[in-house]
């Protein structure tokens, strides 16, 4: 198939659920008895998207765009994309003719100065993997991609807001992997949400006034509604052609999220659960919106890829390659507008200086549009809404607020990395350095089976953030897929046990592998995966063994490149033994739940397999957990070749700060050497190995009593038990005062503004009533009199006009306004022309 | 004098409401049923005709897409001492406030069937108010625009009154007043530009873009010079009274200025002459203090903060139809005078004061989103909402965003956007807000009450009601796929080029909006149980309430998706005017650079001699 196929064939595959759930939405109820076809509906509907996906993929992809042979975005030729291949050649020979750059180029060994250990590293490239025959690294030219305008919203002049679609190979990998996932989870879901086609259904978590169960109508078809509208948004943001789309699909996952965490609509805590999402997520958008329009103001266009005219001319260039001039080696470099634009914002620098205006409106951008990833993908300081959204039904934990959605930050921050200056993805990199360790320390206490998993995704969400940050692209997007398969995995394992003994309380549950082993043993591989297990500094393990070890190893190498700044070694140190403490709180999980005696005698009796429409999803999703790291033998087919197919433009040579002189972003091929490859291998292992072991010896084998060692650390318990008190300190430094603020104003409204046009209709009512009564009073008799008897003349006559019809009336009132106005103009032209 | 002339067709769009209320009066009192029967077809037949525009006809009236000058112009002299006209047409501004409004008047009136008190009156008000606001949007002269102005505000002010709830007349009197208190401003400011207006000024081609030399023009294409002239020459020839007043104008020696209320005209004077530049008072020139009136009167209408308190009171007290109206037409009228008249008349007043009006939307936007968050009342919350909402009118209309591309030149672009994304927004949120405080009626038709406490659980007993509710709530909520998610983004978007600080404070409106909305959601629709009275009556959706509700669901779903259903009419128009004052802003710069080059070199005299030559 030719590429030209692409577009179709992903928009088929987005648009498929829409179908789905437009159709339930208007015959779901009525589909078979209790609405049961409504599953089936949307079941069908996605596994057909993602067959498309994987036509797109291996029928039209893959046959026009040949893997990248070696770590380099060097395109061989092919395909439609030949001009593309030669922007990459083109580049590389300008580097073979001018070896040092200036230094606003991002180019590592000859700028950072001193740096023994870089140098090193380059050194030993050359000499350990051999496969470059470069010594140093040139920057990418545009990845292959497709871009093209589905339809046109609205223009103004040069300013175009479209629903396009830009395919690379991140596009396409994506829709496979969220189609797949999809797949998996509405399989199980016609499992799980079983008790639904009941009629009628009872709630035991609601209690009504009278102290009964509720009891409603099964709403098993409103659920697949909600997730196929989902499946379609979801899609939406992969295949977005520009930033504003993107918007517009973050919005509606928005919602989809808010629907599903609030499907039990009846549930207080669901519905408040769902309304955090939202509102959180929206704080998110509003930096989002802030980067937005500093990006629009000043480029004036979203588009992740250029217009081309029929002789393949670029006539609308887009964000990227503005950003990115070919004549500036791909280097990230503010445009004028933006300099111009830019200060305006931060002011003009002084005299004979730059102020940097351009720089600092490009981390304005970036960060703004990073803060709607952080809400997204629930970063901190706006992670607080993903442990409360477990209030819904486990497979929207698992599809929507582990796998896709939550992901969807970390795929935007993905896409626009082109944009993002050094000191952005200094921003970035610390806010998921944070969120990494803090949710890995939430999750050791936690006792609910799906607030660990959590806790868990949101640690795992940071250590993608932070590989981004720090420059590791490929490990940050490669675990982004890596962590959609096991973490969907585990809540589905999790939901599979929550099926079987009816609580989400671990401290209910033990010993249910020998009941339910499917779900145990895929739960260990999810957990395996999860820790990253593998024989260290070799080829085989896990998926997460690559993933998590692809990021360590370019924190290593981003500590080293820094070495200058000991402060940023945090950003090393961080990971590492947060990858401790996720061992720890995942075989902890394994053990409580499936490992020991039985805890709860009468649940653990009553606990059974699930049926098998949900463990073979379980089956399915452990194989990919176990391979999705591997590449396809006899071939360099891989996610990890895939993704450096995908490579942003301009950002293998990583870069070097500009406003945060010292800053070095290193360049991701660096981190594959040997001598940061064995000793990040090495401490990736230890700690989770360390992590392991402590798990068993306190779960397992019982050596220390948990209850012993919480109370001696019971300060430290309270606080991590507590979640670091965010939800006590959100509410009390930004709900309550917002509630206040808006007490006050509607007080204003009705006490000052009303207040005071009571007191104005009060005071001339008052004046009227003076004028009258000393009118009265000084008024000659004889006059009033005579006045008098005009009056009652002029009354008796009136009185005929009080008809009491409103018709009347209106034609009095009209008429006296005219009559009033006429008089006034008179007036005016008297005086305006006499 | 058929139907395809403009005279005959706008003028029955416009009255065929009064004169269905005038055939209603004759009806007997009791046929209540037949009265409604006959207000619902005449509103419906209203509608009709104004759907009769899209209809593409040689030689009928029509309005084409993707044409920006005026359309079905026509001017009959009515006063000609005081060159008042029967002047009215319609362009891509007008024309979809025309639709929505007579859309919403079959709706409202859809939605009167419970009123039960007086239904003859009701009807015959009812349809006297969707006269006036027609005839507001369509007339394009000053005098008549304020005739149908105050034509529509006194039947509104009956229909709180005497309909409304237990505060009705509180309610009304606040209403009338503070509407009736910019009225006089606006009247005070019309009787300043009308004496200060000389036609005699006007150049052919000006006068003929003001619609007073006919000429025939096809599509968008600008007349050549010479057939103008030729117009003009054939039309001073005429026996048109006004061409008789500007040849005798001409002759004399005394230069009797020509006055007129013709609001395209006065557009062309405020754009290309100084006859409202003189300095009238405390140092400023007339046309900044009509502005300033003028502004103030329509933003009471709007309404702005501080100048909004009469809104909750009106939609609280009025009944749900007449709320309808109030939020999907009336604060429409607001906006519409403030981009018809204000900017295009008085454009360096609006030059000088457009922090002052952006400064104002954004005040409203914030201010209305908090109180609506402390509401308990349901429709004092929407009404709230739609302070809110109305905001982002305010300050896309004021926007003055001139940027200037890489080779100097100006660049509108960002401007238009705004000024589209307000227009759209007013549209978006008449759908909106007129489907939200429907919903609202919904219910309190069943329990009376609506005190957001005493809500829950609707979802259970009203599903497909709930299902809709929730829908057009989020149509308000700006969520994309509804309609206004485009205003918002498209006004927010383009206030950066103006100014960051309120571009930031208008994106942080978002999340208030999501705050009160699906908190309203929460207490009203979820829940398991309804915690009010009355819980028996919530009955499911009739098929009539269907009938209302699902047009204004499905409309703000084809507008959020498909945009440019509305900018194929709208954005020629609206983009036409920002050129124009873009032009006159390039003029004016270039002048006052002038200006301050010449003073720089201390050629004061020479500047001052050529400025009053000028």
């Amino acid at each position: 198939m030719d590429s030209s196929w692409l577009p179709t064939l992903l928009a088929l595959a987005w648009l498929t659920p829409l179908a789905s759930f437009v159709f339930i939405l208007f015959f779901g109820k009525h589909a078979g008895p209790h609405g049961r076809f409504a599953g089936t509906v949307a079941t069908g509907a996605i596994v057909f998207s993602c067959v498309l996906s994987f036509v797109a993929m291996f029928g039209a992809w893959l046959p026009n765009n040949e893997l990248p042979e070696a770590h380099h975005g060097d395109h061989a030729a092919g395909g439609d994309h030949d001009e593309h291949a030669e922007d990459g050649e083109h580049a590389d020979e300008a580097d073979h003719e001018t070896f040092i750059r200036p230094a606003a180029s991002p180019f590592l060994l000859a700028s950072s100065g001193g740096d023994r250990g870089t140098i090193s590293l380059v050194a030993d490239t050359a000499e350990g993997e051999g496969d470059s025959a470069e010594h140093h690294i040139a920057p990418n030219g545009k990845p292959p991609a497709v871009y093209g305008v589905f339809y046109n919203l609205v223009t103004f002049g040069k300013l175009k807001l479209d629903i396009s679609y830009y395919i690379d190979a991140l596009t396409v990998t994506m829709f496979c992997v969220v189609t797949l996932i999809a797949s998996c989870v509405h399989f199980y879901a016609i499992g799980y949400m079983h008790d639904e086609l009941h009629e009628p259904y009872t709630d035991h978590e609601v209690t009504l006034t009278d102290g009964t169960h509720l009891v409603r109508k099964g709403r098993f078809y409103r659920f697949f509604q909600y997730l196929s509208l989902f499946c379609f948004s979801m899609l939406g943001i992969v295949i977005a052609g520009n930033l504003a789309m993107a918007f517009v699909f973050w919005e509606l996952v928005g919602i989809c999220s808010y629907f599903l965490i609030g499907f039990y609509i009846e549930r207080h805590s669901a519905s408040t659960a769902a309304n955090k999402a939202f509102i959180v997520n929206r704080v998110g958008d509003f930096g989002m919106l802030i980067g937005m329009m500093a990006l629009w103001s000043s480029l004036g266009t979203f588009a992740f890829g250029d217009t081309q005219n029929d002789q393949g001319e670029v006539t609308e260039p887009g964000m990227f390659s503005v950003l990115r001039t070919e004549e500036n080696h791909y280097a990230l470099a503010p445009t004028e507008s933006m300099e111009v634009e830019g200060a305006r914002v931060v002011g003009e620098g002084e005299e004979g200086e730059s102020s940097h205006a351009g720089q600092w409106l490009l981390l304005i951008a970036g960060v703004g549009v990073f803060c709607g990833c952080v809400g997204k993908s629930a970063q901190f300081p706006l992670h607080v809404w993903l442990p409360d959204a477990m209030e819904g039904p486990t497979p929207v934990s698992a599809l929507v607020h582990s796998a896709t959605m939550v992901a969807a930050g970390v795929y935007l921050t993905g896409r626009v990395y082109p944009i993002f200056t050094p000191e952005a993805l200094l921003v970035i990199a610390v806010i998921g350095c944070i969120t990494l360790f803090v949710a890995a320390t939430i999750a050791i206490t936690a006792l609910d089976i799906k607030r660990v998993l959590a806790y868990s995704t949101v640690s795992q969400l940071g250590y993608m953030m932070l590989a981004l940050g720090i420059g590791g692209w490929s490990a940050g997007i490669f675990h982004l897929i890596t962590h959609a398969c096991f973490k969907g995995l585990l809540f589905m394992c999790s939901g599979s046990v929550i099926h079987a003994v009816h609580t989400n309380d671990m401290s209910y549950m033990g010993g249910l592998r020998k009941k339910m082993p499917i779900t145990a043993y895929t739960m260990l591989v999810g957990c395996l995966a999860i820790i990253g297990a593998g024989i260290p500094t070799s080829m085989y393990g896990l998926s997460g063994y690559y993933s998590k070890d692809a990021i360590i190893e370019q924190a290593w190498s981003f500590a080293g490149a820094n070495r200058g700044n000991p402060l940023l070694s945090i950003l090393l140190i961080a990971p590492v033994i947060g990858a401790a403490i996720t061992a720890f709180y995942m075989f902890r999980l394994w053990y409580m739940t499936f490992a020991g005696e039985p805890r709860d005698h009468h649940r653990y009796d009553h606990a059974h397999e699930s049926p098998r429409v949900m463990t073979m999803p379980l089956v399915v999703l452990a194989v990919c957990a176990i391979a999705i790291g591997w590449s396809v033998p006899g071939t360099n087919l891989s996610i990890t070749s895939l993704l450096e197919q995908a490579q942003p433009v301009g950002t293998t040579p990583g870069a070097e700060g500009v406003l945060a002189e010292n800053l070095v972003v290193p360049a991701e091929q660096l981190s594959h050497v040997k001598a940061v490859k064995i000793p990040a291998g090495w401490a990736a292992f230890s700690a989770a190995a360390f992590g392991v072991l402590l798990a068993t010896i306190i779960y397992l084998w019982r050596m220390l009593n948990p209850a012993e060692i919480r109370d001696s650390f019971k300060p430290l318990y309270a606080f991590l038990w507590n979640k670091w008190y965010f939800d006590e300190l959100y509410d009390l430094i930004f709900v309550k005062p917002t509630h206040w603020i808006s007490g006050l104003i509607a007080k204003f409204d009705r006490g000052i503004i009303d207040g005071i046009i009571h007191g104005t209709a009060a005071t001339a009512k008052a004046a009227a009533s003076i004028v009258s009564n000393v009118g009265d009073r000084t008024l000659v008799d004889g006059t009033v009199n005579a006045f008098a008897n005009r009056t009652w003349d002029f009354g008796l006559m009136l009185r005929r006009l009080q008809t009491g019809s409103l018709r009347t009336y209106v034609l009095a009132i009209a008429m006296g306004t005219w009559i009033t106005y006429m008089l006034v103009s008179f007036i005016m032209v008297a005086r305006g022309t006499g | 004098m058929t139907l395809s002339d403009p005279v005959m067709f706008l003028s029955l769009l416009v009255f065929l409401p009064a004169l269905a209320a005038l055939v209603i009066a004759f009806l007997p009192r009791d046929n209540t049923e037949a009265i409604k029967f006959t207000a619902l077809g005449v509103t419906i037949f209203t509608f009709i005709l104004t759907l009769g525009l899209f209809r593409s006809s040689a030689d009928g009236v029509d309005f084409q897409a993707g044409v920006a000058r005026m359309q079905d112009l026509f001017a009959v002299s009515w006063i000609p001492s005081f060159g008042i006209q029967y002047f009215m047409g319609l362009d891509g501004i007008s024309f979809p406030l025309v639709v929505l409004t007579a859309f919403l008047s079959v709706l409202a009136m859809g939605a009167s069937w419970p009123i039960k008190k007086h239904v003859k009156a009701y009807c015959i008000l009812f349809l006297l108010l969707e006269t006036g606001m027609l005839g507001v949007f369509m007339a394009l002269d000053f005098f008549l625009f304020y005739v149908f102005w105050e034509v529509m505000l006194l039947p509104m002010y009956f229909l709180i009154g005497v309909w409304g709830g237990p505060r009705r007349e509180y309610a009304a009197i606040k209403f009338f007043l503070y509407t009736l208190v910019g009225s006089v401003l606006m009247l005070i400011a019309i009787l300043m530009l009308y004496f200060h207006s000389d036609l005699t000024r006007l150049n052919p081609a000006q006068l003929a873009d003001a619609g007073i030399v006919p000429i025939d023009v096809v599509g968008d294409e600008a007349p050549s010079e010479s057939e103008i002239q030729a117009a003009y020459d054939e039309w001073l020839a005429s026996d048109d009274a006004l061409a008789a007043q500007l040849t005798a104008a001409a002759e004399s020696d005394a230069k009797t200025p020509v006055h007129t209320f013709n609001i395209l005209a006065l557009q062309q004077m405020g754009q290309h002459t100084d006859l409202f530049d003189g300095e009238m008072w405390m140092g400023q020139t007339i046309q900044w203090w009509a502005f300033l009136l003028l502004f103030i009167g329509f933003v009471i209408k709007v309404p702005s903060v501080p100048l909004h308190t009469w809104l909750p009171d009106a939609h609280v007290e009025a009944p749900t139809p007449i709320s309808m109206i109030l939020a999907g037409v009336l604060l429409k009228m607001g906006g519409y005078g403030i981009i018809r008249i204000c900017y295009p008349i008085c454009p360096q007043a609006g030059y000088d004061l457009a922090y002052f009006v952006c400064a104002i939307g954004v005040i409203s936007m914030v201010w209305g989103a908090f109180a609506a968050l402390a509401q308990n009342d349901f429709k004092r919350m929407v009404a709230y909402s739609s302070v809110s909402h109305m905001g982002y009118v305010v300050l896309g209309l004021g926007v003055w965003s001139m940027g200037t591309w890489a080779n100097g030149s100006y660049n509108a672009d960002y401007w238009k956007m705004g000024v589209n994304g307000a227009m759209f927004q007013m549209i978006a949120h008449g759908i909106s807000s007129a489907g939200m405080f429907f919903m609202v009626g919904v219910v309190y038709d069943r329990v009376h009450h609506r005190n957001l406490n005493e809500f829950g659980g609707l979802f259970a007993k009203m599903p497909v009601y709930s299902g809709l509710a929730v829908g057009i709530f989020f149509a308000g909520l700006g969520l994309p796929g509804l309609c206004g998610f485009i205003g918002e983004v498209l006004v927010v978007l383009a206030v950066w080029k103006y100014s960051y600080v309120l571009a930031i404070i208008s994106a942080a409106v978002v999340i208030l909006t999501a705050a009160y909305i699906l908190w309203a959601i929460q207490r009203v629709y979820l829940g398991a149980e309804y915690k009010g009275p009355h819980g028996e009556a919530l009955t499911p959706i009739t098929m009539r309430e269907l009938a209302i509700a699902s047009p204004l669901m499905a409309l703000a779903v084809i507008l959020g998706v498909y945009p440019n259903a509305l900018f194929r009419y709208m954005q020629p128009s609206v983009d036409h005017q920002v050129e124009q004052l873009a032009a006159w802003t390039e003029q004016y710069d270039a002048n006052q650079a002038e200006v301050q080059q010449a003073f720089r070199g201390e050629a004061r005299q020479v500047v001052l001699t050529d400025a009053l030559s000028d």
